[in-house]
C-alpha cells in the first residue's frame, strides 16, 4: 500500500467513523438559547393608570421610548375589529348599532363572550391550525385521491376550538388519542393530515417520506422548530442534529404500521402491536441508508433525560410512546408549548407575533419583541386551565388591542417615527381579511350564507379553466347549490388544486406547514372581485337585499354602508352614491364598494 | 403575477416608512422592504439569456427513439438486458423485458452531424442550434414525483418552480403582464396538477398565471355579460375615487396603496392580455411557419406563436406543456404515440426557433424541450417502453448555449447517465447561470432555512457554455 492510498484509507475511516458516531453534544451554551429555557414569570410591571396585564407589559416599554398607545378606536371600528378577529364575519348592523349604543361599562365584554360562544369561533380559528397542520382531503401527487372521511378531524378540530378544550389535552388527543381516550381517536387526524404517495413502488420509501413530514409538522406545530431540515443533515443553526431527528421520528414510527381507514372515523392511528421496530437514523435522508439504531427521545437541547414510557393498560395493543411524548409536551414547564399557541394567538389578534416568526422559535427566527409578556402569557396558559377563550379574552379585551388604527397628531407622528413597524404596539396594526374570509363576508354581506355546520365538504362550481388543470372528475360539483354558500371552511379542500379565491389570498400550499401566511397583492386578485361570476353575484344579491330593505337612494347607500362597512357613509361618500347612481345600477353600486380598501381591510 | 412592490410608486418610499400609519400598514412595509433586499434587483452577474420558453412534454418523451441513438440497442434488440445492468428499478414489471431497438432510424443532421431520429423531421433542420444534453437524470420512476422533480426541485409537492424562482429573481420587463405565464394542454390536466407552476414558500405574486389562445386569455380577465366595459369603467372610477379618500385617511399606508395600483394593473392588463394573444395579424406565412394551417399542428402551433408573442411583449419565462393527462407516456406503442405527439408538435417547435432566429430572439432567449424522464430501452407489451429517469435527454437552444453539440451520454444502451451526468439540480443550476442567476445565492429565506431552487446540490454545466 503506497502512503497515499494510506492516508486515503485513514481518511475515509475518519468519514465513515465520523458519520457513524459524530454526534455533536449539546452545550450548555445551547440550552441558554431563550426559547429553549422554561418561561420565566415576571409579574408586570406597576404603571399608574393600567390595569390589565398585557397592558402593564406593554405601556411600560413604550414609556421607555417616550411613546404612549394611541387612543381608543370607536366603537363601529372595534366591533367590527373584534367580530372579524373571532368569527372571521362582519357584525350585522342591528349588533353594531346595538353595540353603540350600549352605555354600560360591561358593553364591550358582552360583545366578546357572545362572539367567543359563537360556533362561528370554532369556524375561523380551525383554519388557522388546519394551516399549520397542513389538512387537505385528498392525498396529493398522481392520483389525488379523495380522503372522504377526512372533514371529521376538521369537525373534532371546530367543535374542540368552541368548546373550548383546554390545549394540552387539544395536543394529547392529536398525538395520542388512540391510546389514551379511543372514543376521540379522529383527532389523530392531525398525524395523517400530510400528503401521502400510496402508487410509489417502494412502500418503505413511502413510509419514510410520510413518516418524516409527520416528524417535522409535529415539530413545527407545537414547537415552532423547523426540525424539518435535520432529516437529511444536522441543522445548521440549531442544536438539533440527525440523530435527534429519528429519535423523534421513532415515536411514531409504530403509527404507519396500523394506518387504515377506520368506517366511522375515516383516518385514524392505529398501532398494532406493543412491540416497537427498531428506528435508524437514515443517511442524508435517504431512505435505502439506515445507519445507526435510535431509541425514541426528545429533542436533546430541551430534555437530555431518557422517554419514561408508561406500561400500555391491560390488553391495549400500542406502544403508548406517543402518550409520553404528549405528556412531556404539555408540561407546564415545557419551554416551547405554551409560548408557541400564545404566540400564535397574538399574531392573528395584532397581525405580528411576539415572535414575528411565528413558524420558527430557533436561532433563525426573531427574538421576542415582549420576552417578559410573552413568558408571561405562556405561564398564564396552564393557570387558566390552558384555556384559549380566556387567552383570548385576556387579549382582545386588553387596552392594547383596542387601540385605534389611525390618528394624527403629535403623539400619532411620534409613533410612526419611532416605533415605524409597529413592533411596540404604540397603535392597532390594519390587516387584511384572508381569502377565507372575503369569501365568508361576501356571502354574509349579501344575506347568503348558509350557516349549515360541520359534515362533509361542499363543492362549489368552478370555472372550466381551472378544472381542465386536473385529472377528469376530480371536482365533482355538489349537487345541493344550498351547500355553495357554506362557510369557506367546508369548502372541499382538494391539494392538488387550493380553490381560487382562496389561492389567490395566499392560502398555503398543503404539502407544507405553515404558521404565518403571505401577503401579497396581485393583479389576479382584483381581477377576480372585479370580474368573477362570484363578485357579481354577491354585488347582486347584495343588491336585492337593500332594495327590500329601503326605497329611497339615501337609505339605500345607507344599508349598502352599513353592510359593507359598518358605519353610515360620510357626506362626500353619499354624493359620490348618488352621482353614480344617476346612470349606474345599484348592482353596479354594490360590486364598486365590494372591490374597496375597506371592503376588504380591517382598520 | 408580477409583484406590485417592484413599481415605480409616485411617492418617495422613505417619506411612506415614516408616514405610514395605521400599524399593519407599517408592519407590511417593513415587510415589503424586507422582501425588496432579498429580491434580486436583476441578475448576479451579466447572463446571456433574458428570458425563457420552456417546452415541456408531458408523459415522458423517448429518448431512446429521438435524440440518443444506440447502436448496442438495435444490435440486442429482443434479447434481456444483460446481467452486467445490474438490478434497475422501474415504474412497472419490465426490467426482465427484451430491449427494443429505436422504432424510427437516426441520421446525422445539420454541419454538426447530431443524430436526430425521423420524428422530428422540422427540428432535425434546427441540429445545429441544439445543445442535446443525453445524460439526465432524476430520482423517481413516478409522473408526479418526477414532473415536480423537473420543475420544482423536488419529488415532493409544494414547493417553487422553476418559472417562479426565475421570476422571483429577475421580476417582469412588462408592467401590463406577468412574469411566469404556462399556456396548459387544452386537452387535459398534468399528473401532480397545477402544483408544478406553484410559487410554494414564495409568494403568490411569483406564481404562474395560466392562459390560453382566444378571447378570455386569463381567468376573470373581462366582466361578466351583464356588466359592460364602459360600467366596468365607471364602477372603477367610483371605487378608486372611494380608495383615495380611504388611503389619505390612512396615512397613505403602502400596502393600501399597492392594492390600489393593482387595480391599474388589472385594468390594463384587460387590454394588454388579448392584444397580445391576438394572432390574427400575423402573417399567413408566420401561420404557416408554425403549422397553424394545418389541422394536426394547429393547436401547439398556436401556443408556441403565443410564446413569441409573450417573450416579445416582456414576459419572462413562457412555458408551455404538450401532452394531456396521459401524453407521451408510451406504454403500449412508442410508435403510435410519438407519431402523434412529435406529428403535432415537431413543425411547431422548428417554426418557433426558426421565427426566434430570424427576428434576433433566439440571441437571448433560451428555449428548453424535455419531459419530466425519458424510457427505458427494455420493451413493455411489446411496442411501448415504461418510464426512464435514470438516464434521459432535454434539449436546450439559444441564449448562451453552444449549439450542435451533444454533452454527457447514457450507458450503452440508454439506461442510466454515465458520462458528463446532469442530474436535475444540474440542469437547474446551469438555467439560473444561463440568466445571470448563481443558483447557491439565489435564495428565500422559509421556516428558518434559505431556500434554494437546487437544495444543497447543482453544478453548472460550464462546457455548454457558449
Amino acid at each position: 500500500m503506497s502512503l497515499r492510498q494510506a492516508i486515503l484509507t485513514v481518511s475515509l475511516l475518519a468519514v465513515v467513523f465520523a458519520s457513524a458516531r459524530g454526534e455533536e453534544p449539546i452545550s450548555e451554551a445551547d440550552r441558554e438559547f431563550w426559547s429553549f429555557r422554561t418561561p420565566v414569570r415576571v409579574e408586570p410591571p406597576l404603571v399608574e393608570g393600567e390595569a390589565g396585564p398585557i397592558d402593564r407589559f406593554l405601556v411600560a416599554r413604550l414609556a421607555s421610548e417616550g411613546l404612549v398607545f394611541a387612543p381608543e378606536a370607536d366603537r363601529r371600528t372595534l366591533i367590527r375589529r373584534v367580530s372579524f378577529d373571532l368569527t372571521g364575519l362582519p357584525p350585522e348592523p342591528a349588533e353594531v348599532e346595538a353595540f353603540v349604543d350600549d352605555e354600560s361599562p360591561e358593553a364591550y365584554a358582552h360583545v366578546v363572550d357572545r362572539l367567543l360562544a359563537s360556533p362561528a369561533y370554532g369556524e375561523r380559528w380551525a383554519q388557522h391550525w388546519l394551516d399549520v397542520v397542513r389538512f387537505a382531503e385528498s392525498d396529493g401527487f398522481e392520483h389525488d385521491v379523495v380522503r372522504p372521511e377526512a372533514w371529521r378531524y376538521r369537525d373534532w378540530v371546530i367543535g374542540a376550538l368552541n368548546a373550548d378544550m383546554p390545549y394540552d389535552r387539544f395536543v394529547q388527543l392529536q398525538l395520542a388519542a388512540d391510546e389514551i381516550a379511543p372514543e376521540e381517536s379522529v383527532a389523530t387526524g392531525l398525524l395523517l393530515a400530510g400528503p401521502d404517495m400510496p402508487d410509489l413502488n417502494e412502500p418503505e420509501e413511502r413510509r419514510h417520506i410520510f413518516l418524516n413530514g409527520m416528524t417535522s409538522t409535529v415539530g413545527e406545530a407545537f414547537m415552532a422548530l423547523t426540525f424539518g431540515c435535520a432529516q437529511c443533515h444536522d441543522h445548521k443553526t440549531d442544536p438539533m442534529s440527525t440523530d435527534d431527528f429519528y429519535r423523534l421520528r421513532a415515536i411514531f414510527a409504530n403509527t404507519m404500521v396500523g394506518l387504515k381507514r377506520d368506517e366511522k372515523l375515516g383516518s385514524v392511528v392505529r398501532e398494532t402491536g406493543r412491540e416497537v421496530p427498531v428506528s435508524f437514523v437514515m443517511t442524508r435522508g435517504d431512505f435505502q441508508r439506515p445507519g445507526n439504531p435510535v431509541e425514541a427521545a426528545f429533542p436533546r437541547v430541551l430534555d437530555p433525560g431518557e422517554m419514561a414510557v408508561s406500561p400500555p393498560d391491560g390488553d391495549a395493543a400500542s406502544s403508548m410512546r406517543r402518550t409520553a411524548f404528549a405528556r412531556w409536551l404539555t408540561r407546564p414547564d415545557h419551554p416551547l408549548t405554551a409560548r408557541v399557541i400564545v404566540n400564535r394567538l397574538w399574531q392573528h389578534h395584532f397581525g405580528a407575533g411576539i415572535v414575528a416568526s411565528s413558524g420558527d422559535f430557533g436561532h433563525t427566527g426573531e427574538q421576542p419583541a415582549h420576552p417578559e409578556l410573552l413568558d408571561w402569557l405562556a405561564t398564564e396558559l396552564p393557570v387558566r386551565g390552558w384555556s384559549l377563550k380566556e387567552m383570548h379574552r385576556l387579549m382582545v379585551t386588553s387596552r392594547a388591542y383596542r387601540q385605534a388604527s389611525r390618528g394624527g397628531g403629535e403623539a400619532w407622528e411620534r409613533a410612526l417615527e419611532h416605533d415605524p413597524g409597529n413592533r411596540l404596539l404604540s397603535r392597532m396594526s390594519r390587516r387584511r381579511l384572508e381569502g377565507e374570509a372575503i369569501r365568508d363576508t361576501f356571502l354574509a354581506v349579501s344575506g347568503q350564507l348558509n350557516r349549515e355546520a360541520g359534515g362533509p365538504s361542499v363543492r362549489p362550481p368552478l370555472p372550466k379553466e381551472v378544472t381542465s388543470t386536473l385529472l377528469q372528475n376530480q371536482w365533482e360539483v355538489t349537487p345541493d347549490e344550498a351547500g355553495h354558500r357554506r362557510r369557506s371552511v367546508y369548502v372541499f379542500a382538494r391539494r392538488n388544486l387550493r380553490y381560487p379565491i382562496f389561492e389567490a389570498f395566499d392560502r398555503p400550499d398543503s404539502n407544507l406547514t405553515c404558521s404565518r401566511r403571505d401577503r401579497s397583492t396581485t393583479a389576479p386578485q382584483s381581477l377576480m372581485l372585479l370580474n368573477s361570476e362570484f363578485s357579481l353575484a354577491t354585488a347582486e344579491a347584495l343588491a336585492a337585499r337593500i332594495s327590500v330593505e329601503a326605497s329611497d337612494t339615501g337609505e339605500r347607500i345607507e344599508r349598502a354602508y352599513a353592510h359593507l362597512f359598518s358605519r353610515p357613509p360620510e357626506s362626500d361618500e353619499r354624493a359620490l352614491g348618488r352621482r353614480f347612481l344617476d346612470r349606474g345600477s345599484l348592482v353596479e353600486y354594490c360590486l364598486a364598494l365590494l372591490n374597496t380598501n375597506e371592503a376588504i381591510y380591517v382598520d | 403575477m408580477q409583484a406590485l412592490d417592484h413599481f415605480p410608486t409616485s411617492t418617495n418610499r422613505r417619506q411612506f416608512l415614516l408616514r405610514a400609519g395605521g400599524g399593519f400598514g407599517a408592519v407590511a412595509l417593513s415587510h415589503l422592504m424586507a422582501g425588496e433586499s432579498a429580491v434580486m434587483k436583476g441578475a448576479h452577474f451579466p447572463g446571456k439569456a433574458k428570458r425563457v420558453i420552456y417546452l415541456f412534454m408531458h408523459g415522458g418523451p423517448s429518448h431512446v427513439d429521438l435524440w440518443d441513438p444506440k447502436p448496442d440497442l438495435v444490435k440486442y434488440s429482443g434479447q434481456p438486458l444483460p446481467e452486467s445492468f445490474g438490478s434497475v428499478m422501474t415504474r412497472r414489471a419490465v426490467a426482465k423485458n427484451p430491449l427494443l431497438a429505436p422504432v424510427t432510424p437516426f441520421r446525422k443532421r445539420g454541419q454538426s452531424g447530431i443524430e436526430i431520429s425521423d420524428f422530428l423531421p422540422h427540428m432535425a433542420e434546427l441540429a445545429d442550434e441544439f445543445c442535446v444534453l443525453r445524460s439526465c437524470h432524476g430520482d423517481s420512476v413516478n409522473h408526479p414525483q418526477s414532473v415536480y422533480q423537473m420543475n420544482t426541485g423536488s419529488i415532493l409537492g409544494g414547493k417553487p418552480s422553476l418559472g417562479s424562482w426565475v421570476a422571483y429573481g429577475l421580476g417582469s420587463e412588462n408592467r401590463n403582464m406577468p412574469a411566469f405565464v404556462v399556456m396548459p394542454d387544452p386537452a387535459g390536466g398534468l399528473k401532480g396538477g397545477p402544483s408544478a407552476w406553484g410559487s410554494g414558500f414564495l409568494p403568490a405574486s411569483y406564481q404562474g398565471t395560466t392562459m390560453r389562445p382566444g378571447a378570455a386569455p386569463i381567468l376573470n380577465l373581462h366582466p361578466q355579460d351583464r356588466i359592460s366595459a364602459a360600467r366596468q369603467r365607471e364602477i372603477l372610477e367610483l371605487s378608486g375615487a372611494l380608495n383615495a379618500r380611504h388611503l389619505e385617511q390612512r396615512d397613505f399606508d403602502d400596502e393600501l396603496a399597492a392594492r390600489v395600483r393593482s387595480y391599474e394593473l388589472a385594468f390594463r392588463m384587460q387590454s394588454a392580455a388579448p392584444e397580445i394573444v391576438d394572432i390574427s395579424r400575423e402573417s399567413k406565412a408566420t401561420h404557416a411557419l408554425y403549422g397553424i394551417d394545418r389541422k394536426e399542428t394547429r393547436e401547439f402551433g398556436t401556443r408556441c406563436l403565443l410564446a413569441r408573442r409573450m417573450i416579445e411583449s416582456g414576459v419572462r419565462f413562457v412555458q408551455l406543456y404538450s401532452g394531456d393527462t396521459n401524453g407521451w407516456d408510451a406504454h403500449d406503442d412508442v410508435l403510435k404515440n410519438h407519431t402523434q405527439y412529435c406529428g403535432a408538435t415537431d413543425k411547431p417547435v422548428a417554426g418557433l426557433l426558426f421565427d426566434l432566429k430570424a427576428r434576433g430572439l433566439l440571441e437571448d432567449t433560451l428555449v428548453i424541450w424535455g419531459g419530466e424522464f425519458g424510457r427505458m430501452p427494455m420493451s413493455e407489451k411489446g411496442l411501448g417502453r415504461d418510464h426512464n429517469p435514470w438516464g434521459y435527454s432535454v434539449v436546450l437552444a439559444g441564449a448562451g448555449v453552444r449549439g450542435g453539440m451533444t454533452y454527457g451520454s447514457t450507458d450503452a444502451i440508454g439506461l442510466r447517465a454515465t458520462e458528463n451526468t446532469v442530474h436535475v439540480n444540474d440542469l437547474h443550476a446551469t438555467i439560473l447561470h444561463l440568466l445571470g442567476l448563481n443558483h447557491e445565492h439565489l435564495t428565500f429565506r422559509h421556516n428558518g432555512r434559505d431556500e434554494r431552487l437546487t437544495d444543497v446540490a447543482g453544478k453548472v454545466a460550464f462546457s455548454i457554455l457558449a
